[in-house]
This record gives structure tokens, sequence and C-alpha cells, in this order.
């Protein structure tokens, strides 16, 4: 696998025992000896700290970076003010969607994107088609600025230690916010992959980012690999490009207000004036998608996976998008966190529009029709400090 | 890798144990070690007619599904429910953690002992 990259941490996750895989072209660990239940677990009772320095930093700079990134990003990018980040999606010229990608505006005179690791390339190849017509740069910062998400009930305690008791930021989601962490200088952003109440994303020079992986882990906190990065997610009803984006299991282009995300990434505010595929995007929004993505929970046992086919009353209306079964921790009334788990079968729909909340749908698992239902959401994320399972179906 | 030496493994990583002219199936360690977390065990029901060679059932871990796959031919007589509600298992204690009972055996896979299977894992790997 020498072909593949690899992150500053790579060697921290090898001696930590993970099981590396290849993922969209780095060699990552999917998930740690403890396992994927086990690190979801802890994420959403503890701490959980991600190595995300394979998703791709850009940094946009020059006198029409606020032009050139209104053109190719769906948010309006004029709103942002330093100090702030926001979520967008790279619009394709028809309407779907190239990647989804989070803007950052740590100084006055640049920004930050961050774009996923397996897209980057694509992502600089289409805006290569855009950038001749702006005087503005993209630099790829990926392999000399690394990052670490820490998220978790526990993440707020472990980063006010290396601040030495300095808020982290702002209370908002997006806000941004620089620090001294023990001599070094981190960036920090409260944003997350997790849908934990409490979390932060980190950057920091490569050569810091092993300094700052251990300390996280001396103060409590736990390596999560990208098997429980992806149920976390799944969990918290967060897309994941290639699955509630791009292409659907047909090879045809998922539009990009079929996720219900679009709403807060797409923007037809005056002064954004026009990007690619403004004219397709309003009318998505304004006729709605002829399919849209919906989080689903399996009502009979057994487990959902991306590509089954999805039908009512044996007509064919799509396909699951993403799919497995996530553990959880039990509550008791009061809201007190229990030692008790448990665990359930959930996932994304990418289905007909016209299905409602109140009907029972059918999943092909290898040859067996298994009942689910659309869900309005699968956890309560704004009780902190826990991420709370959603398990009323 | 700590495989009893009174149980006969398969290459498709299911072991077999012959009680009284009953076989009892389960998955190995190297099997449950593979899969990850197993989450839900897809079990069969008794009085199936199973075929060496063929799938009985399915076990899902968080990352994928995989077929168990029956090591002998016969009629299941009994079927480990606590998996229903405790998948687990197969990872706690994978040689405990029987899934089926078969009987009236007609026919075998070609089985490994402990060490043949140990040096078959180790290729593998």
């Amino acid at each position: 696998m020498s072909e593949l990259k690899r992150t500053p941490l790579y060697d921290a996750h090898v001696a930590a025992g993970a099981t590396m895989v290849d993922f969209g072209g780095w060699e990552m660990p999917i998930q740690y000896p403890t396992g994927i239940v086990s690190e979801h677990l802890y994420d959403r009772k503890h701490c959980g700290i991600f190595d995300v320095s394979h998703m791709g930093r850009l940094i946009v700079e020059g006198p029409e970076r606020v032009a050139f990134l209104q053109k190719v990003l769906s948010s309006n990018v004029a709103a942002l003010v330093p100090g702030r980040a926001q979520y967008c999606i790279i619009p394709t010229e028809t309407g779907g969607a190239v990647d989804d990608a989070y803007l950052y505006m740590y100084e006055e005179d640049r920004y930050m994107l961050i774009v996923n690791a397996s897209n980057t390339d694509k992502d600089l190849e289409h805006f290569a088609k855009y950038l001749p017509h702006y005087d503005c740069t993209i630099t790829n910062i990926t392999d000399t600025y690394s990052s670490i998400a820490v998220q978790g009930p526990d993440a707020e305690k472990i980063l006010k230690v290396l601040s030495g008791g300095v808020e982290i930021s702002g209370p908002r989601k997006n806000d941004l916010n620089e620090l001294n962490m023990e001599g070094r200088t981190v960036r920090v952003s409260k944003t997350g992959y997790t849908g934990d109440p409490i979390g932060w994303e980190l950057f920091t020079d490569a050569a810091e980012v092993n300094w700052l992986w251990h300390r996280l882990i001396e103060l409590g906190a736990q390596p999560i690999a990208l098997g429980a990065r992806d149920t976390l997610r799944l969990e918290a009803g967060l897309p994941l490009y290639g699955h509630e984006m791009g292409a659907d299991a047909s090879g045809a282009e998922m539009p990009i207000f079929a996720v219900s995300l679009a709403k807060f990434a797409v923007s037809f505010a005056e002064e954004k004036a026009d990007f690619i595929a403004k004219d397709i995007l309003k009318a998505q929004k304004e006729n709605g998608t002829a399919k849209k993505v919906v989080p689903i929970a399996l009502i009979d046992r057994g487990v959902m996976r991306a590509g089954m086919d999805i039908y009512k009353d044996d007509r064919h209306i799509g396909w699951v998008t993403s799919g497995t079964m996530v553990p959880y921790y039990n509550f008791d009334e009061n809201g007190q966190i229990l030692d008790t788990t448990g665990k359930r079968s959930i996932g994304f729909a990418y289905i007909d529009s016209a299905v409602s909340m109140d009907d029972v749908i059918e999943i092909d698992v290898r040859g067996k029709r298994l009942k689910a239902k659309p869900v309005t959401r699968h956890m309560i994320q704004n009780e902190p400090p826990y991420g709370k399972a959603d398990v009323s179906i | 890798m700590n495989n009893p030496t009174n149980l006969k493994y398969a290459k498709s990583h299911e072991w077999v144990k012959h009680e009284d002219g009953i076989a009892v199936i389960g998955i190995s360690d190297f099997a449950q070690s593979a899969l990850g977390d197993v989450v839900y065990v897809g079990l069969p029901t008794v009085g199936t007619q199973v075929t060496a060679g063929e799938s009985f059932g399915d076990v899902e871990s968080v990352k994928a599904v995989s077929d168990l796959i029956c090591p002998v031919s016969g009629v299941i007589c009994a079927v480990n429910d606590e998996l229903d509600n405790a998948p687990e298992l197969l990872n706690e204690d994978p040689y405990s953690a029987w899934i089926i009972k078969v009987e009236n055996v007609t026919a075998e896979e070609e089985l490994l002992d402990a060490a043949a299977y140990e040096a078959f894992c180790a290729e593998e790997e």
C-alpha cells in the first residue's frame, strides 16, 4: 500500500493497534482494538478524538476571493465574518453536489475551505475551471497543516486544561478562536461531525499534531477511527458525500435539495448574485425534488446497508444510502446517563418525496423484505452535555 | 490463537463439535476478530435442512455482513436464541456461543484440526 498517503498521526494509529484501510487514497484507521461499538459509546459518554488530517484543507486568498467563492460555493460567503465558519455545498453545473465543505474565516484576508479527503483532487479540478476568471489563488495545505476533532461531553474540560482555563471559543456553533495551548498555537472551531452538543475541531501545524494527539489522550480522550466516525455521524443525521450526496444507486445525480441540510447551505441572497446552478437550485427549492434523503429506522430485526432497494406496496421507491446497527446509552427520566446500552438499526434512505412520516416502507435485505419507517431524527442534540438517542420510532 | 483441540474447523471459519451424533456449530476466534463487533445474527429455524458448503444464516458486524457456511449436511435441531438479544457473545466467547445444532448428519466438509486451522489462518492474515 506504498502509494497511499498517510497523515502525520499514521505511526500513532499503528502503535495503538489500529486496523488500517485505504480510505479515499489515504491509509487510515478503521477501528482501534476496542472496536467500533466501544469507540462510539466512549465518544457519547466521555470524549473522542478523531484524526481528520486527511481532509483537504485549502487556503483561498487574493483580491477576488469572495467573488470566486460566491461563484463556486452554495452559501453566502459575504455574510461570513472573521471568527465564524459556515457549511456549504459545491454545486455541479446541473444542481448536484461536487462535494460538501466547510468554510472558515480565521483572518480578514483569506479563507480556509475544508473538503472531503477523497474529493480533494476532484474539487481542485472543478475549481480550476472557474479560477482563471478571478484574481485569487488556492493553496492546498493539507500536508503541512493538520486537524484533530475533539468531541463529546468531556471535550471542554479536557481542552481547558490545555488552554490554561481560557474559554475554548464563543458559545455558538461555528464560532472560531485561536488559542495558546501549552505554548503552541492551536486554532479551534466549534464544529464537528458527531452531533455531540459539545465539541470542537482543532487545527495546528503538522509538526505539532502528534504532541496534541498524545496530550489529549493523557487527559482522558480516546481515539476514534473511521468506523465509529461513520456510526456517530449517521446517528447524528449528518449526510456523507458518496452516500447522501453525489450519485444515487442507479448512477444518477442526486439534486442538492434532496438533502434537508441544503436549506442552510444554499443562499439566494441578493449580494451572492449569480453562482453555479443558481436557477436549477432555486427550482429545486421551490418545486421540491422527486426524491429526498430521510432518516429511517428498521422496525423488523436485521441490518440495512447502503444500496439496498426500498419498496412501498411493491413499488420501487428508492434505496438505502447508509445503514448499520448503532449502539446507544440509556438515560433515566431526569436525563442522567446510565451504564446500560442498547443497539438499533438505523440509516438514511433516498426515496420518493411523496412518502410520509406515517408510511411503512420495505427494505430488500438480501432477499428478505424488512419493514422500516421514516423518522424525524435519530438523536437529541440540544440537551448538553450528552447527545441522546431518540429511540421513539 | 487459542483454538480448542477437541473441535474441528472449516476453511470458512466455522467450528464443529460432534456430540452424540449431533454437530454443534459456531464461528472461530479468527472469524469473530476479523468481523469486529457482531451486532446481529440472522438465525435459521429449527427443522431447516442444511447442506455442507451452503449458507445457513448470516452475521452482521457494524461494518459488513458475512454468510455463515454450514460445514455439515443435515437437519437443524436447535438454534441458540440467546444470540438474538446478545449477538456480542460471538465476540466475547466464540467457542461457548454455539449457533446451531445439526442432527441426521449425512455429509461433512473437509475439516481441519486446531493445528492445521491455525496454520491456515496464519496464511490468510
